[in-house]
C-alpha cells in the first residue's frame, strides 16, 4: 500500500492503494468517479479514457503509482449537469449516445481533440482522433456529427470555455 | 505474485534509475508508457516484484540533431515523433510508422523505448529503425555500449539487454535531401491493430528515379524484423519503373519467411508482404514526384 496524490478534476486527492492498481480502478473504487468505464481492460476500446495533463490516455493501462502528482481529468471534470460542456450538450442534442457505456470516454477524447484545434474538423480527422474509442451501439454517424456541432459552437462562442 | 503485491519505484534521475537497475536479489522491470507492460501484468505474464517507473523521466525524452545524426530519447512518445518537424523532414519513415501505432491514446502513452524493449516482431517503429540504420545506446551503472538494432533484437520478446541495463538513446542517420522513405502496414482494421505484415522502405534516388541504394525491412514475417536483401539488391540496379516494382514484389514473396498464427496464414502474409511492398514503392515514387 502506498499513499498516492493526484489532482483529479481540479481537486487534490490522496488515496491509499497498491501502486500497481490501475488508475481506472482508483478513480472508480477509491474516488467514486464512475463515469470512466472498464470494458476491454487492455487499451483497445477507449471506454476508460481520461486526460492526464490534457492528453487522452487509457486509464485501464495507467498504474496508480505512475499517475502520482499528475493532473487528471475525467468525464465528470469535463462537465456535470447542469454545467455541461458544449461537447456534452452536442451529444445530447444529436442523440449521439445509446447505452452510454462508451460515451464518457468519447467525450473525454473529443475534449482533448477539440481543445487542440481551432477549426471544424472533417469526418476523416474525427475518425483518426477517435480511432481508439469503440461504440457498439450508435454506428458513429451521430457521434461524428456531435463532435462537429460542438466544434462549430466552440468557434462561434469561444467564451463558453469554463 | 498478485498485482496488489507489486511495488513501484519512481527514480527522479537517470543515475538513480541505473542504480535501482543494478540492485540484485529482486525481480524488477522498467515500465515506461505501460501499454505493453500493464497489459502483460494483467495477463499474468509480467509480474515483477518492483516496477521501476520511468514514465516521467524527462531527461530521456528528447529529439536532437547533431551533424548527420539524430538522437532520440527512449521516453519519446509516438505522439512526440509524429509532431516533430525535424523527424518529419529527416526521418519520414519513422514518423509514418509512429502514426500507425495504435490510436491516439496509445500514441500519447507509448514510447519508442518501450516499442523496442518489447521486441515484438510486429512492432511498428522497428522496421523504420532498421532502414534508418538505428543504433542503441545501452547503459548500466558502470558500462555503456552502442550496438546496431539488428544485434539488439534476438527473437520475439528477446533482446541482448542485461538485467542492469537500459536503452538510454536511439541514434539514427538523418536522411539527406535525396533520401525518401515510407512505412506501410496491414492490420485487421485502421486503428489500434497489431500488424499482420508491415514494411519500411528507404530509397536514395538520383535524377530520373535512378535508385542508388534501397533499404527494405519487413515486420511480422519472421521471428524478428528482416531486411529483404535480395529485393534491396534489385533496387540498386536501376531506374524504378513498373517492371522493376513488379519484379521486386515477386522476389519479396519468396524472400519473407512468415508463419501461420491466429492473425493470418503464412501464404496470406507472403501475398500481403508482396502487395505492401509494391504499393509502398508506388506511393513512394508519387511522394517523390510531389516534393
Ligand atoms: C491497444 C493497443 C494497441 C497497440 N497497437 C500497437 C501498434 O499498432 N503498433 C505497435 O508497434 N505497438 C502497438 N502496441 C504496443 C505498445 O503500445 C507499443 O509497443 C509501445 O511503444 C510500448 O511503449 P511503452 O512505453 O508503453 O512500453 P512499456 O509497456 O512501458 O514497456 C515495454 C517493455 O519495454 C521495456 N522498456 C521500456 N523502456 C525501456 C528502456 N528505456 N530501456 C529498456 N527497456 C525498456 C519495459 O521494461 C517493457 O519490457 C499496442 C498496445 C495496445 C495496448
Ligand atoms: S477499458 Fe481501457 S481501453 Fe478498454
Ligand atoms: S452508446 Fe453503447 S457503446 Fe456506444
Amino acid at each position: 500500500m502506498k499513499s498516492i496524490q493526484f489532482i483529479v478534476n481540479g481537486k487534490e486527492c490522496t488515496v491509499l492503494c497498491p501502486p500497481a492498481k490501475t488508475l481506472l480502478d482508483v478513480l472508480r473504487e477509491d474516488l467514486g468517479l464512475t463515469a470512466s468505464k472498464e470494458c476491454c481492460g487492455k487499451g483497445e476500446c477507449g471506454s476508460c479514457s481520461v486526460l492526464i495533463d490534457n492528453e487522452v490516455v487509457c486509464s485501464c493501462l495507467v498504474l496508480a503509482g505512475q499517475a502520482e502528482n499528475q493532473v487528471i481529468t475525467t468525464c465528470e471534470g469535463v462537465g456535470l449537469s447542469p454545467n455541461l460542456d458544449v461537447i456534452q450538450e452536442s451529444f445530447i442534442a444529436e442523440g449521439a449516445t445509446q447505452c452510454g457505456y462508451c460515451t464518457p470516454g468519447i467525450i473525454v477524447s473529443a475534449k482533448a481533440f477539440l481543445d487542440g484545434i481551432d477549426h471544424v474538423p472533417s469526418v476523416g480527422e474525427i475518425k483518426t482522433a477517435l480511432g481508439g474509442n469503440l461504440c457498439r451501439c450508435t454506428g458513429y454517424t451521430k457521434i461524428i456529427k456531435a463532435v462537429q456541432t460542438a466544434a462549430s459552437q466552440k468557434i462561434s462562442e469561444p467564451e463558453t470555455i469554463r | 505474485m498478485l498485482v496488489s503485491e507489486i511495488d513501484m519505484i519512481t527514480p527522479s534521475s537517470l543515475s538513480e534509475c541505473l542504480m535501482q537497475l543494478s540492485k540484485e536479489g529482486r525481480i524488477h522491470r522498467l515500465i515506461a508508457g505501460g501499454t505493453d507492460a500493464a497489459v502483460r501484468m494483467k495477463e499474468g505474464k509480467w509480474r515483477p516484484e518492483i516496477w521501476i517507473n520511468i514514465k516521467n523521466l524527462n531527461e530521456l525524452r528528447y529529439i536532437q540533431e547533431s551533424e548527420d545524426c539524430i538522437y532520440i530519447g527512449p521516453l519519446t512518445t509516438h505522439k512526440d515523433i509524429i509532431y516533430s518537424p525535424l523527424l518529419q523532414r529527416k526521418a519520414d519513415v519513422l514518423v509514418d510508422a509512429a502514426r500507425e501505432v495504435g490510436a491516439t491514446q496509445m500514441q500519447n502513452m507509448g514510447t519508442i523505448g518501450g516499442n523496442i524493449g518489447t521486441a515484438s516482431p510486429a512492432g511498428d517503429t522497428l522496421p523504420a529503425l532498421y532502414v534508418l540504420g538505428a543504433r542503441l545506446e545501452l547503459t548500466s551503472l558502470s558500462t555503456k555500449r552502442i550496438i546496431p538494432i539488428e544485434e539488439f533484437i534476438l527473437g520475439p520478446g528477446r533482446t541482448v539487454l542485461k538485467e542492469n541495463e537500459m536503452i538510454t538513446k536511439i541514434l539514427i542517420k538523418s536522411q539527406k535531401p535525396n533520401e525518401i522513405g515510407i512505412f506501410q502496414k496491414l492490420g485487421p482494421r485502421k486503428a489500434q491493430s497489431i500488424s499482420i505484415v508491415n514494411v519500411a522502405i528507404s530509397l536514395t534516388l538520383d535524377q530520373d528515379l535512378k535508385c542508388r541504394e534501397g533499404k527494405i525491412a519487413f515486420g511480422s514475417v519472421a521471428p524478428t524484423i528482416i531486411r529483404a536483401r535480395k529485393c534491396e539488391s534489385m533496387l540498386s540496379l536501376g531506374t524504378i519503373n513498373d517492371e522493376l516494382i513488379r519484379n521486386i514484389a515477386k522476389i519479396a514473396w519468396k524472400e519473407v519467411m512468415p508463419i501461420s498464427d491466429g492473425r493470418a496464414t503464412a501464404t496470406y502474409r507472403r501475398d500481403m508482404a508482396s502487395a505492401l511492398l509494391e504499393r509502398g514503392l508506388y506511393r513512394l515514387i508519387r511522394r517523390w514526384d510531389n516534393q
